[in-house]
């Protein structure tokens, strides 16, 4: 009798072994076939800031030379990174209104850790694309990513160089990489199951080519000051100019 | 039906895993009545009927019991961001955490604790949405043939120094800015006391834990930067940092004829027996416990004539000496019935009156004793996250009978009641 269920299991686990290795990893990436038709429609604009925004604080580095080392001039926080009036790093995306899928990219996306700062600060990333962490820095890194949708990871990179690659398999946003060695260092990243994304330049503008005619929910996430959203109609070819305002308190 | 059904699977769990031990293969079928009545026999006092670690007891504990529900393990065998393996969890509760309030549940039946197990894991999404992912550990190659002066270089090269300080006493750089997953501050282990390893203190667990991370914690998985059999010299390392501590309930206070050694380092010290004292943290704010940093101190003790000098050593991640400064004081029992008129030093100033230990006062800010304790006589270094303090007393009539320490951590903000305490201990003069 226990034998037989031994051996039954067996089978069992072979089973579900031949299962998993049949299942299409990365299904997102392999699919070609069902891609949308890229639209030519595109949504750009700036985004701006009101009220009184404060100094960006000064960071710390002396206490990591390695950190310090790297930069001339002082580097300051980015967290509300204003230039006259314009919003820098705000994530700006289609939330709402697009059909059909849309094939993640090959080419991966890097997120390098370069002077004890995060290059990009803020960035979009489609679902099952790759995203490539990258250690510049002669000291160590923990990259500590703790997302709701997504799976979690606390990772160490203690060597100049050292790359690590991962994917994100739900549309999640904001996705967080924090860097508890150095508590300065700041990430942030949207994963959407589309391409139409884009982040703010230093003059606070931002452009999201290629949409298909439609109604769509266009959303800007800035990490202190929140989401603004707006509903914006284009049609096939068109251009609209889109702007967003948040209040900095 | 059901039930072969689950023993299938259980034989079949057992066999991915690759259990390390015979006891593994025997877990019983769950028993959802059995591990529910278990889990609220034993775990709700601390975790909470729902796990929601909201038990009785959880704000008076620090660290404060996990919120099994919200799935975030640390001790664990598997990758960064995966839940534990049954074997984690079963290990977890037989063994206890070293250092926190989780006892060993040594004296349930092994069934229950499989039961416990099984019901964990049913308090938790995470269970549901990750699979563990087991990680590979290599072969342990042993004490004899592991490589310490290797371990140290790659104590530095993998950066652990930064958290952990140059001696592994907790007090890199980024220590005093770490937080936890929660947005609390976290120290780093302080490497030196082994005993206070929560996920236990040989070269394997130490091995486990810097492949795995500590989920929640900052301490991240170098299961991507390096390959097991690469770091047994680092674990052989750490664990050759643990200092082996002399747990005493009495400090034997050497003679030293004619004039005492007044410097730190003096060669006598060498000799001199030495006493190490847990300390404890019992200050609530609140009614929720606000955690004192310092959890150990050495003492040694001479005397001559005229009066008795004390040495004292303990870990100290940050060096305090301005706004909260770091401090210390002794309490002497001067009567030895004192000691229970007085009740436990962590009373101390008693709020009803009544008899009081005479307590002498040392802080790293220069000269600004309390009201209502004298200042200690004292000399004191702070060199890579350790305080050393030569504090000096007279001798007149009676000696004391025994005393107690306080210690104040000022880069935790401890003032007042807020410190760590250990218990009376003897105080014998050695002729």
């Amino acid at each position: 009798m226990k034998r037989a269920l031994k051996f039954g299991s067996l089978g069992l686990m072979v089973l579900v072994l031949v299962a998993a290795g049949n299942k299409p990893q990365e299904a997102a990436a392999v699919k070609p076939a069902e891609a949308a038709p890229a639209g030519g429609a595109s949504i750009s604009g700036s985004v701006a800031v009101t009220g009184s925004v404060p100094a960006p604080e000064k960071i710390k580095m002396a206490a990591d030379p390695a950190c310090a080392q790297k930069h001339t001039a002082p580097v300051t926080a980015q967290t509300i990174a204003a230039n006259n009036g314009k919003l820098q790093y705000v994530l700006v995306y289609v939330k709402d209104g697009l059909s059909g899928t849309f094939p993640a990219p090959a080419e991966a996306v890097t997120l390098n850790q370069n002077g004890c700062m995060y290059e990009p600060h803020v960035f979009g990333i489609q679902a099952g694309q790759k995203l490539e962490i990258v250690n510049d820095d002669s000291t160590l890194h923990n990259i500590n990513c703790q997302p709701k949708a997504n799976k979690k990871f606390n990772i160490a990179q203690p060597t100049q160089g050292m790359k690590s690659v991962k994917t994100f398999d739900q549309p999640e946003v904001p996705v967080s990489f924090k860097c508890n060695v150095h508590p300065w260092m700041a990430a942030y990243a949207g994963v959407f199951s589309h391409p139409f994304f884009a982040v703010t330049d230093a003059n606070g503008a931002f452009s999201i080519q290629g949409l298909p005619a439609g109604t769509y929910t266009v959303e800007a996430w800035q990490e202190k000051l929140g989401v603004q959203s707006q509903k914006v109609t284009v049609a096939d070819g068109e251009s609209k100019e889109v702007s967003f305002s948040f209040a900095a308190k | 039906m059901r039930f072969r059904l689950y023993f299938k699977f259980f034989i079949f769990a057992a066999v991915l895993t690759l259990s390390r031990e015979a006891a593994y293969a025997q877990q019983p079928a769950p028993d959802p009545e059995q591990g529910r009545q278990a889990y609220l026999d034993n775990c709700t006092r601390c975790h909470g009927p729902t796990g929601a670690g909201d038990g009785r007891d959880a704000q008076r504990m620090y660290p404060h019991p996990r919120k099994l529900s919200e799935g975030v393990f640390k001790f664990r065998t598997t990758a960064s961001g995966t839940p534990p393996t049954d074997e984690d969890l079963y290990n977890t509760i037989s063994e206890g955490l070293p250092g926190s309030r989780m006892p060993d549940f040594q004296r349930l039946p092994e069934d229950i604790r499989w039961q416990l197990v099984y019901y964990v894991k049913g308090l938790s999404p995470a269970f549901q949405d990750q699979k563990p992912e087991p990680l590979k550990f290599g072969t342990d190659p042993g004490p004899g043939r592991a490589n310490l002066g290797k371990g140290k270089e790659l104590y530095t090269k993998l950066g652990c120094n930064a958290c952990h300080g140059n001696l592994g006493r907790g007090n890199g750089p980024s220590a005093a800015t770490l937080v936890d997953q929660w947005g609390a501050h976290i120290d780093p282990a302080d490497l030196t006391q082994g005993w206070n390893y929560r996920g236990g203190s040989a070269p394997r667990d130490v091995l486990v834990r810097l492949m795995t991370g500590i989920d929640g914690t900052p301490m991240p998985s170098y299961a991507e930067a390096v390959k097991p059999e690469e770091v047994w010299d680092l674990a052989y390392y750490v664990h050759s940092l643990q200092a082996q501590p002399q747990w005493k309930r009495e400090v034997e206070a050497v003679k030293a004829p004619g004039v005492l050694p007044a410097g730190l380092e003096d060669k006598p010290w060498e000799k001199a027996p030495r006493t190490d004292l847990a300390l404890t943290a019992t200050f609530y704010r609140g009614g929720e416990i606000a955690p004192s940093a310092v959890r150990a101190v050495s003492v040694q003790a001479m005397y001559n004539e005229s009066e008795i000098l004390f040495r004292l050593s303990w870990h100290d991640r940050t060096e305090s000496r301005e706004n909260v400064p770091d401090a210390a004081g002794l309490a002497f029992l001067e009567d030895p019935d004192l000691r229970w008129s007085a009740g436990s030093l962590r009373a101390w100033p008693a709020k009803t009156g009544g008899p009081q230990p005479a307590v002498a006062y040392w802080s790293a800010a220069s000269g600004n004793a309390p009201e209502g304790v004298s200042p200690l006589e004292a000399a004191a270094r702070y060199d890579e996250g350790e305080w050393t303090l030569l504090a000096r007393r007279p001798l007149q009539g009676k000696k004391p009978a025994g005393f107690g320490i306080l210690v104040w951590d000022g880069g935790n903000s401890e003032e007042g009641r807020h410190r760590s305490n250990s218990s009376w201990v003897k105080l014998i003069f050695k002729d």
